[in-house]
């Protein structure tokens, strides 16, 4: 029998969301597995799983056709197939258009968007069950006539025989050929029983109610030839390579253009970049620039010439222009960030002669990927410039990269568990199970411990169900600052759609997408450090006149290093956490070059990997630094033998195990998703092998291999890295020199970074800096500074730490009282017209105590207020004041933390600290002064709790009393026997042995006790991180 | 002896249950925690014994709570549960005074100063509550004072106070935290920002001031709580249902008079549940006899009603076929639980004039089917939305809470045989060829159907109608999941009519 061929024209991917039940990677793999001659992959509306499918068929050799199922409203559905670039593009912006007219997440197709037609674009009718054919068909017979195919999708239905005679008399009638197709919803017939789950998913049912919205068989895969030849009559199959045959597109054929406004006329992109370039290095170097420099700028031109890459450095140099222009501050970062080309035109403020390990290495000539650039905006003011961009480019040629949320261990179980018609309740138990999911399967004794039986055969489906699920795209997200910006218009590249914030669009192409396809983006993010930052500047500023910039903050002050060594970090950047403050006496940075160390060493990869205590033992000289190879140490020997940074992981993989540059860039992809995809076995193999064939031995290469895995998604570029280290400095030397100035505008920046305004205040007195109250005379809606007794700043709590006020509220209090100030409670309502809401929120945050006296008075005096225009307002009223206490100091502590989170008055822990004694516990400072191993008793408020993934089952808890913070180590048992104290209290006292090393003091917990019905009313909240 | 107390003095006891939510759960309740949603989130309302020894307390999530306690269980909390509980308990209270209230979600009254004598004073009556209580699992917090408010706060105040004069109502009062009024926590809130915390405090207010930032409605309550205003209270009589009697002077066996007593029974009926705006859906007639056992006569109907027009044509149909032993001496008529009765109720206040409706709607004609042939007899065919053939169609109780309304399509030009077999029957074959009194011819097919994976009773198979050498339509099948391997065998699942 002669061997049939086949294409398949129509195939959903599970990129049309709850209905299709395959990756697009498995029907393009199954498909070159059967033979097929080519497969169409058709989402419904969409473009986004078609380069996955594309790189996938590169590399199988199968023939990809791109196109997409589009239901109209009228209820018709037709495959269209882009025949070339032109049909691809009239796809594009049909699906735009059908996508910008409805919400996000749907479509709606008129009539109407066929006016232009698609031209250049094959397309099958999928007649409906019924058969009967009226106006709307005969509009899609005139529309579409010589490029229109009836999609003959025989499924097993019983009625098979029946539908071919009636579509071939249709097709008679109406002179349109027949094709065969299959309607495939998926790669093989077992994943029937996933898409049944999906569709009950989508439709919000269970799958046994889900009655007919379920396929009644499993036909819907892909058949193999030898099926479809039983199917189908043999011409109908020929018409499919017919078809695909006349099909001469592939995503390849993209090319990204650059905006063309960029350069000014008369100016080529290369000629326009050197001058600029040029420009910026006589501004960086007003002295005279180093030959050295010289040298490196040339070979960066070159280089960037030579990869044309010109218009990308343009593009960011005109965002950043534009953020300078407003004040906004900006940091960029990322390979080619830390160039000398990009310190030239202000991208970045790293010095390239403060880094020259990382110059050589920003951009790859063999790799040929795109240059990556992200820059970080303050937080507060990034709108600004994603609203710059819209405006300059426009929307149809500026957006968004998505981000394909995909199913997580809990929410696939959420939702495959409703499915099954479990309830909320069952799977909330199994949820908590899920913490031990490894990607394949879950613990019997898991199950178990939550009260669910393993054996259970709905148990068992949900499992299987889950393990599947995992993975699968759900909807699409806006990437958090990707954007993309083309020449001509963007829906001719990729289709655009909504996204859930209003104004907002996205294509529907991920990040990882548009880097396969070579495409430029440029990471626009936000980073409330800059805001702080910022800020910080401009306190200074207005305070004493002083001026500074990133760039002219006072390089390597070793009176920074010394307040780091200490681990006297509090509220700067990066090196602020507990695990960093722990790690920085030990560390001991010196220099600019060991913060960029510091800042990618405390992170889950190389914690996991054990990178941290060797290279600690070999930075205090405890341990030899030794290297297998001269190629190894070239590229470890910044690191001292071990691989912190990203690249070097990369490089290894380079030089130690042969991989081509290409494959060691798919190996850090894979290693950025092993976890979620699973899967760096093929790389595994290769790694190993190749280490061992060139004279490794198999144990390095096992922990080469062990610390790659152990990265994950963690690993951390040196290219990030370093622009990271700047701002680390720039914001220690703030707290070091300017204290008053930077808490503030923490404060004004809020919420970011580990701590809560009452430990950045609390931190700041103890740097002897003074802090005054929120006073409805002095204090604006920002926090802000004032001048203390001999001339230095003090720090003024704002409106903004008053809980329950707005800044509209706050900004019209500070603007009504110009320059006077206000008299009585009375004279505040007539001015500013405050409700009671907002006096209470005043009165309750001590504010008016100027007006009123203690809180107690204001309170009373607030709640009787009437607004002007009132019913009694103009009535004179006589109102009998009552006697009302003082309020006692423990009251105004729980009323401080109740409405500004923090106190002014003695730490909460003196109220409690008498009661406390019987229990003879220490206060944090005394433990400086204490011998390792010792046996000691602390007690104090909790305000952190963390369980770091890297340390198995130790829980990190922080306690603050009166004097400082003590830090615990919970380890698994202890937190296991006293989970209650350890879930529940606010006040914990703990029996512990001291544990000091290198000044880094721990308290080893044995014991937790919870003290918190002592608190009374106080309202102290942890911040738990996970 | 002392002067009686004046005789409109009262006496209020006040039964506060702390713990309702997790009692009404019944009993066992130690490992178990009420939980509530509160703004879209569960949180812990209240533990038993062992779960708050395990560390588990209000306000955390389900999941913290489990985390601390694995074994725990977890009930949402119901608020009709908790009211059911309560007026269980009203009754069982009504044996220490005819006057009980029910005076919010976990607060009764009893108006006792009647009692005091019949029950031998204050103490033993408090001691017979306290111990009822117990031993029916309740924890209670007991309180007496002369006002319904003043009782209820110190109840929640956990004072075991025991107030009889008006006069020392005020003291007692004085030192209660303001928590324990059911006041809103705004309130609270506003007056302990005030310093003040306790009643004491709070009527040391000047009551104009107070007056203006708390409400004239707070102050009001706070002169009836010291009895400065009356307090009435409305009390609580358990649910009624109807029966009545007709006893006759002579034996009757004329059925038409039977009848006649009959419907005068239905129209006392109908007054009863008007007054009350309910209606019920089932009603039962029982005959009595002077010497034979008495026979009863069960009339239901698919929706709750009242009409005594209504249920007597429902007791005519049946009536017609009911044999009786013997003459009746009288007649009973009870009626069913009932029901708040929606919407319909127009027709029956213009009773009489409302137009009569000429047709018969669907739920009347199953009465009136139901009433001739009896309940069992008379089901609703579903058509339930499932690929399986076997699950294509099942009966329903007619009379049944309305079920939920299943997902139906009706699905075109599906060839399904009218008589389908309980049981698919084993054909025997030839070369793998079905044979039913010889070989079969198909006509139309595979039909393949793979479904139901989700219950023990998935399927996989082809269908395929075929033709007997007979002429007779077959629906055959052959399963796909081939165990074992070798030939499938073949299956009749129907014969077309």
């Amino acid at each position: 029998m002669r061997r049939v061929r086949y294409a398949e024209l129509h195939a959903l991917s599970n990129f049309t969301f709850l209905r299709g039940a395959s990756h697009p990677e498995e029907l393009v793999e199954t498909a070159a597995a059967l033979g097929y001659e080519a497969l169409a992959i058709t989402d419904e509306c969409s473009m986004s799983g078609v380069v996955r499918a594309h790189m996938a068929a590169k590399d199988l050799g199968l023939k990809l056709i791109i196109g997409s199922e589009l239901r109209l409203q009228s209820g018709r559905k037709l495959v269209v197939l882009a025949q070339n670039r032109s049909g691809y593009a009239a796809l594009c912006r049909l699906i735009t258009r059908a996508r910008r007219a409805a919400e996000k997440g749907s479509y709606a197709l008129t009539r109407s968007l066929f006016e232009e037609g698609l031209p250049d674009c094959i397309v099958l009718w999928v007649p409906d069950e019924a058969l009967v054919l009226d106006v709307e068909d005969h509009w899609i017979r005139e529309t579409f006539r010589d490029r229109l195919w009836i999609a003959v999708e025989l499924l097993a239905d019983g009625r098979q025989a029946k539908r071919l005679d009636a579509l071939r008399e249709i097709g008679r009638r109406l002179r349109l050929p027949l094709v065969a197709s299959g309607d495939v919803h998926m790669h093989r017939r077992s994943r029937r029983v996933l898409q049944d789950t999906l569709t009950a998913i989508r439709k919000g049912v269970t799958v046994d109610q889900a009655g007919f919205l379920l396929y009644a068989n499993g036909e819907r895969h892909l058949r193999s030839l030898e099926v479809l030849q039983h199917f189908y009559p043999g011409e109908l199959l020929q018409e499919t390579v017919r078809i695909a045959a006349s099909i001469d597109f592939s995503l390849d054929e993209l090319r990204y253009e650059y905006p063309d406004e960029i350069v000014p006329a008369g100016d080529t992109p290369a000629s326009y970049l050197r001058k600029l370039t040029e420009r910026g290095m006589r501004e960086r170097w007003p002295g005279g620039v180093s030959q050295k420099v010289m040298r490196l700028v040339e070979h960066e031109l070159r280089l960037i010439a030579e990869l044309r890459y010109e218009p990308y450095f343009l593009t960011v140099y005109d965002i950043v222009g534009f953020a300078r222009s407003k004040g906004i501050l900006c940091q960029g970062r990322g390979s080619a960030a830390n160039s000398a080309v990009c310190f030239c035109l202000g991208i970045t403020e790293v010095d390239p002669a403060r880094m020259e390990t990382l110059v050589e290495r920003f951009i790859s000539r063999e790799r040929n990927e795109p240059p990556d650039i992200d820059v970080d905006f303050e937080h507060e003011r990034r709108e600004e410039v994603i609203q710059y961009i819209y405006a300059k480019y426009g929307r149809d040629r500026a957006a968004l990269a998505a981000t394909v949320i995909t199913y997580r261990p809990r929410s696939a179980l959420r939702d495959a568990g409703k499915a099954l018609g479990l309830s909320d309740l069952q799977v909330g138990h199994l949820a908590r199970s899920m913490q031990w999911w490894d990607g394949k399967r879950v613990d019997d004794s898991r199950v178990i411990e939550a009260g669910l039986d393993p054996g259970s055969p709905v148990i068992r489906r949900l499992l299987y169900l889950v393990s599947e699920l995992i993975g699968f795209p759900r909807h699409l997200s806006q990437h958090v600052g990707g954007f993309v910006i083309s020449n001509g218009p963007m829906s001719e590249l990729v289709p655009i759609e909504n996204a859930a914030m209003k104004e907002r669009t996205v294509i529907q192409w991920e990040k990882d997408d548009l880097e396969d396809l070579g495409l430029l983006k440029v990471d626009v993010l936000g980073l409330g450090m800059l805001t702080a930052i910022r800020r910080s500047f401009d306190l200074i500023r207005a305070f004493d006149g002083r001026q500074y910039t990133l760039a002219t903050v006072p390089a390597e002050d070793p009176v920074v290093y010394d307040m780091i060594c200490e681990g006297d970090t509090m509220g700067v950047f990066q090196i602020e956490s507990r695990a960093q403050m722990a790690m920085l006496p030990r560390l001991r940075p010196r220099c600019y070059y060991d913060l960029v160390i510091e800042v990618a060493i405390i992170r889950p990869g190389p914690i996991q990997g054990d990178m941290v205590h060797p290279y600690l033992r070999r930075r205090n000289g405890e341990e030899a630094v030794d290297y297998p190879s001269e190629e190894v140490k070239g590229v470890l020997q910044r690191t001292l033998g071990v691989p912190i940074f990203q690249e070097q992981v990369m490089a290894l993989a380079v030089v130690a195990a042969g991989f081509t540059p290409g494959e060691a860039d798919r190996l850090r992809r894979a290693m950025a998703a092993w976890k979620r995809r699973g899967g760096l076995g093929p790389f595994e193999d290769k790694l190993i092998d190749g280490m061992r064939q060139r004279g490794y031995s198999e144990e390095f290469a096992r922990q080469i291999f062990r610390q790659i895995e152990g990265f994950g998604e963690y690993g951390f570029p040196e290219s990030h890295s370093a622009s990271f280290a700047l701002l680390v400095y720039v914001s220690c030397w703030l707290k070091r020199h300017t204290p008053a100035a930077f808490t503030c505008a923490l404060l004004n920046s809020q919420p970011m970074g580990f701590y809560a305004a009452s430990q950045l205040v609390q931190d700041l007195r103890r740097h002897g800096v003074g802090v005054r109250g929120v006073d409805i005379n002095r204090s604006s809606w920002d926090c802000s500074l004032e001048e203390g007794g001999d001339g230095a700043a003090v720090l003024r709590l704002g409106f903004r730490m008053v809980k329950g006020l707005s800044e509209e509220t706050g900004q019209r209090i500070a603007a009504r009282r110009g320059a006077g100030v206000y008299e009585s409670t009375q004279q505040l309502l007539e001015r500013t017209g405050l409700d009671r809401r907002e006096l209470e929120a005043l009165a309750s945050a001590g504010a008016l105590r100027a007006l009123e006296g203690h809180r107690h008075r204001a309170r009373w005096a607030v709640a009787g207020a009437e607004k002007p225009g009132g019913l009694f307002a103009s009535m004179d009223r006589f109102e009998a004041t009552p006697l009302l206490r003082k309020p006692t100091e423990g009251q105004d502590i729980v009323a401080d933390y109740k409405s500004i989170g923090l106190t002014l008055e003695r730490h909460p822990m003196y109220l409690v600290r008498h009661r406390l004694d019987r229990y003879r516990y220490v206060q944090a400072e005394r433990l400086r002064d204490m011998p390792t191993g010792r046996a000691v008793n602390v007690a104090g408020l909790v305000i952190t709790k963390q369980r770091p993934g890297t340390a198995s089952g130790v829980t990190f808890v922080t306690l603050e009393d009166e004097t400082g913070h003590i830090n615990l180590v919970v380890w698994k048992h202890v937190a296991e026997r006293d989970r209650a104290a350890l879930l529940n209290a606010r006040l914990m006292g703990v029996r512990g042995e001291l544990q000091v090393e290198s000044n880094v003091i721990h308290v080893i917990a044995r014991k937790l006790v919870d003290h918190t019905p002592m608190l009374g009313d106080l309202e102290v909240r942890s911040r738990d991180f996970r | 002896m002392p002067v009686a107390a004046a005789k409109a003095e009262r006496l209020w006891f006040c039964v506060y249950l702390p713990k309702l939510p997790l009692e009404a759960c019944g009993p066992g309740n130690e490992a178990l925690a009420v939980i509530e949603e509160q703004q879209g989130v569960h949180r812990v309302l209240l533990a038993g014994d062992s779960a708050r020894a395990a560390g588990v307390l209000p306000g955390q999530s389900p999941n913290a709570a489990l985390a601390l306690m694995p074994t725990l269980e977890l009930e949402e909390r119901s608020v009709i549960r908790e009211q059911q509980v309560l007026e269980l308990l009203a009754t069982w209270l009504e044996q220490f005074s005819s006057f009980v209230c029910i005076a919010g979600p976990d607060v009764l009254l009893l108006e006792i100063a009647g009692s005091l004598r019949l029950f031998d004073g204050l103490k033993s009556l408090r001691r017979q509550i306290a111990t009822g209580l117990e031993a029916q699992g309740f924890e209670a917090s007991l309180a007496i004072a002369p006002t319904p408010l003043a009782a209820t706060w110190l109840a929640r105040g956990r004072r075991r106070a025991c107030i009889r004069e008006p006069a020392n109502v005020m003291a007692a009062l004085r030192g209660l935290p303001l928590s324990c009024l059911d006041w809103p926590s705004t309130v609270l809130d506003s007056l302990a920002g005030m310093g003040i915390t306790d009643l004491g405090d709070c009527l040391r207010l000047p009551r104009e001031g107070f007056a203006r930032r708390f409400g004239v409605k707070r102050l009001l309550q706070l002169d009836r709580a010291l009895g400065r205003l009356p307090d009435p209270r409305n009390s609580w009589r358990a649910p009624e249902r109807f029966c009545a009697d007709f006893e006759m002077t002579e034996e009757q066996s004329d059925r038409e008079s039977l009848l006649a007593i009959c419907l005068e029974l239905l129209r006392a009926h109908e007054q009863f549940l008007l007054a009350r705006q309910l209606g019920t859906q089932r009603l039962l007639f029982t005959f009595f006899h002077l010497k034979a056992k008495a026979t009863s006569l069960p009339l239901g109907g698919s929706r709750a009603d009242r009409a005594a027009d209504h249920w007597y044509e429902l007791l005519r149909l049946r009536f017609e076929k009911l044999a009786l032993p013997e003459p009746v001496i009288a007649i009973r008529l009870r009626g069913g639980t009932t029901q708040a009765l929606h919407g319909a109720s127009g027709r029956l206040a213009f009773h009489g004039q409302a137009p009569r409706e000429h047709y018969y709607s669907m739920s009347q004609l199953a009465e009136r089917l139901a009433a001739r042939i009896g309940n069992e007899s008379v089901h609703g065919i579903n058509a339930v939305a499932d690929h399986r053939p076997q699950y294509a169609w099942s009966t329903r109780d007619l009379f049944a809470a309305q079920a939920a309304e299943a997902l139906t399509r009706v699905r075109q030009g599906i060839e399904r045989p009218l008589w389908l077999l309980p049981e698919p029957e084993l054909l025997s074959t030839d070369n793998g060829h079905p044979l039913h009194r010889g070989k079969l011819r198909f006509v139309s097919g595979p039909e393949r159907l793979e479904t139901g994976w989700w219950d023990e009773h998935g399927i996989a198979r082809d269908y395929y109608t075929a033709v007997s050498p007979r002429g007779a339509g077959l629906w055959v099948f052959r399963n796909r999941d081939r165990q074992g391997g070798g030939e499938a065998a073949w299956y009749l699942h129907g014969i077309f009519g």
